[in-house]
Formats: structure tokens, sequence, C-alpha cells
């Protein structure tokens, strides 16, 4: 033990004593570790983002739609057969409601600008939390009576109204030709990060929500059924039992009736996600056996330098293992050097870049741990033959060299 | 006084090659406790085979060797560095400090080697480099001593674990004469401590400091007399 402390000062006597070379030769593990480090980090936080984002989809929420790819045709359905569906399961969903809107202009002081109304059902706030800053959400009675009430965004009642709360305020939208007048009860903040705002593609469209029935009559069809189940549901369980449920009213085989859950294509990119960045960050890892190869160059030479060294030592009562010690330290210490330096590296870009973009940077300590002790190993693997080298010297022979 | 090398029909043979050079043809030699010896000869006349022998550095092809009343002869190579820690004090022409090490630091390798304490080893390696007249220089790395401050380092590393023998390889060849009288003296004073001193030297004033000489020619003992210092 008390060897191991000596080993440890002889080393980082020896690093001191070489720094412009022990940098150089610590270079490789840096640029591996961090590279290394960079690239698991920027794929585990990619990984983040995505699951965020379905997660703000909602990790129970469900599509279904009718579809037979054999025959090409499909089928809607309407609010009484959504209520229907919603009397069949009453445990188990706790949002349904047809997935539909309007797109068109906001007429506003003679200027157009471009809108999407999004129709909500009852409960729809177990899909979808708006955080109102002025005015209210819309009601129970709101959505069921089909008012023509709408919730703004703030950043959009700034632009038209030249004020955050825009409430009171009316809207006047044509859509596919006709003019509707919409009465601001409610303005929510905008809660997207930076980077949902890069995928949210052109701002200059406002998206503004109201109740399904305020632009639907009791005979409008839907191509799609918008529905959240309860964390409680067997996830798989109750898409068959939907889908023959569906399959029964509609009169469809029960395989034409598409149930998707968000969650289904979640973990296959997220699986897809991982593979990815372990092969890159396996790439990335070659270049840390470049540097393990730089590490035993360097010591191969240092051992030839200090040759009379090691014959001094063994001299003065140096045993094989305690020569083999002192250079095997030196080598891991050189190692694990580069590549503690190469974490902070590597992580520092990470946590500046998501920092400058505004997300937040998933880094897993386990990915830390296991680059500095794989660097480490390294450094102890390639500083084994330098390290037998220098143990196995004459000492004789060693304390004639000049 | 107890025998403290005991050498029994020592042989030692290179082969370089097909050619076979006998260094050492069939030594006999005892050295007693308190002994102050210079071994002396032509370089090529086997009186460094016998000091890298004596010194643990080296086997015999054939013979027996006691250090200290234990046979050395077929020891491994761990009990070969323990002995040459514990029994030798080396002292070297070329000096062979560690050069990036401290005087300080240097007088200390043996004991590290020994697995004593820190801070035993500073307080021993202190008042050892204080005893060679070097109290003042323990901080200095070799590069700033003289040719005979490094040597008293040098003998100072060799005093460290307290070695039954000082062996001392042309300890003055690379020094001057005022240098190389220091030395001796320190030699002398060692020895007058009780210390057993082996010098190999090929200088005839320098072998005048001890009180046996042991001469060498092709691999044999030729003399092995006291000095008379009257």
């Amino acid at each position: 033990m008390m060897l191991i402390i000596e080993s440890l000062k002889l080393a980082l006597t020896s690093i001191k004593m070489n720094k412009l070379r022990s940098f150089l030769t610590m270079l490789g593990m840096i640029i591996g570790i961090s590279s290394v480090i960079s690239i698991v980090s920027i794929g585990d936080t990619m990984r983040g983002v995505i699951s965020k984002e379905y997660e703000s989809f909602g990790k129970n929420r469900i599509s279904i739609y009718i579809y037979n790819s054999d025959e090409g045709y499909s089928d809607v359905f309407s609010f009484e057969e959504i209520e229907k569906i919603q009397e069949a399961f009453p445990d188990d969903i706790n949002y349904i409601g047809p997935s539909t809107g309007i797109s068109g202009e906001i007429i506003n002081k003679n200027q157009k600008n471009k809108c999407n109304i999004n129709g909500l059902s009852p409960n729809y706030q177990n899909i979808q939390n708006f955080k109102i800053i002025y005015g209210r959400n819309l009601s129970e009675n709101d959505i069921n009576a089909g008012k023509k009430y709408v919730l703004l965004q703030n950043t959009s009642s700034s632009k038209l109204f030249g004020t955050e709360d825009g409430t009171g305020k009316i809207i006047t939208v044509e859509s596919n030709g006709t003019i509707e007048e919409y009465l601001v009860v409610g303005i929510y903040e905008n809660t997207q990060s930076t980077f949902q705002k890069l995928f949210a593609g052109n701002s200059d469209t406002h998206t503004l929500y109201a109740p399904a029935r305020a632009f639907s009559s009791e005979d409008s069809a839907f191509f799609n059924i918008d529905l959240n189940i309860n964390d409680t549901t067997d996830k798989e369980l109750f898409k068959s039992r939907v889908a023959s449920l569906i399959g029964r009213m509609k009169n469809v085989e029960p395989q034409h009736v598409r149930v998707y859950a968000a969650s289904d294509e979640m973990s296959t990119i997220d699986d897809m996600m991982s593979k990815l960045s372990l092969a890159v960050g396996a790439i990335a890892a070659i270049s840390l056996i470049v540097g393990g190869i730089g590490i035993m160059n360097i010591m191969l030479v240092s051992v030839t330098e200090r040759t009379r060294e090691i014959g001094i030592r063994k001299a003065l009562g140096a045993r094989t293992s305690d020569i083999l010690l002192q250079f095997l330290i030196e080598s891991a210490i050189i190692s694990a050097a580069g590549g503690i330096i190469g974490t902070i590296l590597g992580a520092g870009t990470i946590l500046l870049g998501g920092l400058l973009i505004n997300i937040p940077v998933v880094i897993k300590p386990t990915v830390i741990l296991t680059a500095v002790s794989f660097s480490a190993l390294v450094g102890i693997f390639f500083g084994l033959y330098p390290a037998k080298k220098a143990a196995s010297k004459d000492p004789i022979a060693a304390l004639r060299y000049e | 006084m107890k025998d403290i090398i005991k050498i029994n029909d020592l042989y030692k043979t290179y082969k370089n090659g097909n050619i076979e050079v006998k260094a050492l043809r069939g030594i006999n030699l005892t050295i007693k406790e308190g002994e102050f010896v210079a071994i002396m000869g032509q370089s090529g006349s086997g009186k460094s085979t016998l000091m890298n022998i004596i010194g643990c550095l080296d086997k015999p092809t054939s013979g027996n060797y006691e250090l200290d009343g234990k046979t050395v002869v077929g020891l491994s190579e761990e009990m070969l560095s323990y002995t040459r820690n514990q029994k030798i004090g080396f002292v070297f022409q070329a000096f062979n400090l560690i050069p990036r090490n401290s005087a300080l630091k240097n007088v200390e390798l043996p004991m590290v080697y020994a697995k004593k304490p820190a801070e035993y080893r500073k307080e021993r390696a202190t008042k050892l480099l204080e005893t060679v007249g070097l109290g003042e220089r323990i901080d200095h790395l070799p590069n700033e001593l003289s040719g005979g401050q490094k040597q008293r380092v040098a003998i100072a590393r060799a005093l460290a674990n307290e070695p039954p023998i000082i062996l001392a390889d042309e300890p003055t060849g690379n020094l001057d004469t005022a240098a190389s009288v220091e030395i001796m003296e320190l030699f002398t004073k060692l020895n007058k401590e009780g210390r057993t001193v082996i010098i190999v030297t090929h200088e005839d004033d320098i072998a005048e400091f001890t009180n046996r000489i042991i001469r060498f020619r092709d691999g044999q003992i030729i003399y092995d007399g006291q000095v008379d210092h009257s």
C-alpha cells in the first residue's frame, strides 16, 4: 500500500517534469473520451427530448381510425358513436373526442393571419393542461353547448391586439368561405422549449382552442377519434377491446380498426436511438485505442530514458514488481488524467450546447464512470508492455547505461 | 569478529557468443566484520565481477558465497532484492543519484523499498545528510551539487538501512584529488565507527587509506595483505 502511494507520488513528479510531453500523450485520451461522452450524451439527450415530446402528446393517448388497406376505404364516426364508445369503457377512458379542427385566417384590421382552431371535447384537461394566465379555461358547459369561445396564446394576443391580455376581444375567422366570430375567454402561456419551437415550424400560424361543437354540428362526421386512457388501464387489452367494439358498431373487421398509441412508436424510436448512439459511441471508442497506443509509445521512450534510474532502484532494493508497479501507475495516471480532462471537456461542451439551445441535456453518471475507468484500463493495458520491459532490465547493464 | 563475507571456490564464466570468458577462477576470500578492504586490479581482472557478485547484482557460475552468515547462491530474485536492500550499501563511481529527486529523496529511496514510514524516512535521511556534512543542502537536486557533494549524498544513501557492508566501486574515480581525500576520510571515519567498508579501486594512493589490499589478475587473487600505516 505504501509503495503504491510512493509510486503515485513518483508518477506525478515524472508527469510534472515532462509537462508538454505528458499533455501531448494525454491528448489522445482527451479527444477520445470527450468525443465518446459528447456522442453518447447527445444520443441520450435526443432520447430525452423525444420521449418528452411524446409525453407532452400523452403517453396514454390513443388515436383511432378505420382504414381497410385492401379495399382502400375508410369510415367515419359521429358524436353519437363517440359517446357510445365512452359509455362502453367508463373506467378506462378519461377523455374522448373527435380529432377535429379548422384552418383559416384571422381577419384583423385589414390584415389576415393564418390560424388553426383545434376542437376540444369534455375533460380536455386530461390531455392538454393549459397554463391560463388571463381569463379562464373553457368550461364543461361551454364545450357541451358548443359556444364560440376560444383560448388564445399570449404571444398571439400580443401580435393581434398589442396586449397579452386579449380576453373579451372578438376574433373574426374566415374558413372555407364562411366567416365566424369567436370570443376570447382565456389566454394561455406558450410553454414550448426552444427545441420544440424549432420543430413547430412557422410560428406565424396562430393556434387557438375552441369547443369541438363550436364548428361541428350533431351530424358531423370525423375520421379520427382522440382518446386518453387511465394509467391503470392495460393498454394492449384496451386496444383490442375497443377495436372489437368499434368493429361490431361499424360492421368492419376489427383488424381494420386502427388503434394507435404514441407510446408504441416511442419505444421503437427509443430502441433505435439507443442502438445508434451505442454504435457511434463504439466508433468513437476506437480513438481511445489510438490514444492508448500513444501512451504505450511514450512509456517505451520513458523506460529507455530511465534505464539507469531503473538500475539504481534495483541496486537499492527495488523488486521487479516494484518497478512494474511504478511504470504501470504512471501510464494509468496519464491515461486517467486524460480521461478526466476529456470528461470535463465533453460534458462541458454538451452542457454549454444545451444551455445555448435551451434543452435539458442528459449526461448519465454511468457514462462518465465508464469512460474514466475505461481510460484507466487502457492506460494499464497499454502500459503493461513498457512496464514489463522496465521491470525485466538487468541491473548491471542498466547501471552502465549512458 | 565474525565473518561477514565468506567466498569459497567461486567461478564466473560469461558466454559471449561462442567465446567463453572466465572472469573469476576459483576465488577464496573471507572478510571479517569491521574490516576496511581495497580490491585492486586492472580492468578485466575480475574485480568488478566479484564486486557485482558480492553486491548480489550477479550470480556466480559455481562456488559458494555467504553474506552475513547466510548463503546467497540460489536465492530468488525477490530475496536478492531484499538482501541488496538490507545488507549492502552501494556507492558508485558515477554517483548514480536519481536526477529529478532532491538529495533528501535520494537518501530516502532505500528506506522506501524497505517500507519504512514517511516520517521516519525523512528524519533519518536528514540526520544522515547532516552526518556527511550536507545538512544545508538536503533540498538540492543532484545537478546543483559538486562531485564531492554528490558522492556524500550517495554515501548517506548507502547508510540509510544500516547495512553491514558498504560496497564502493571506484568511489573517487570521478573526483579531483581534494574531493577524493575528503571522501576517503569519510570512509575511514565510517570504518572507525565499526562499519565494514569494501572499496574497488585501481589507484594505489586510494588503496593506502584502507587496512587490507586484495589484488586481482586474470580472475584470480594474486595478493592479499595488510596495509602498514606506520
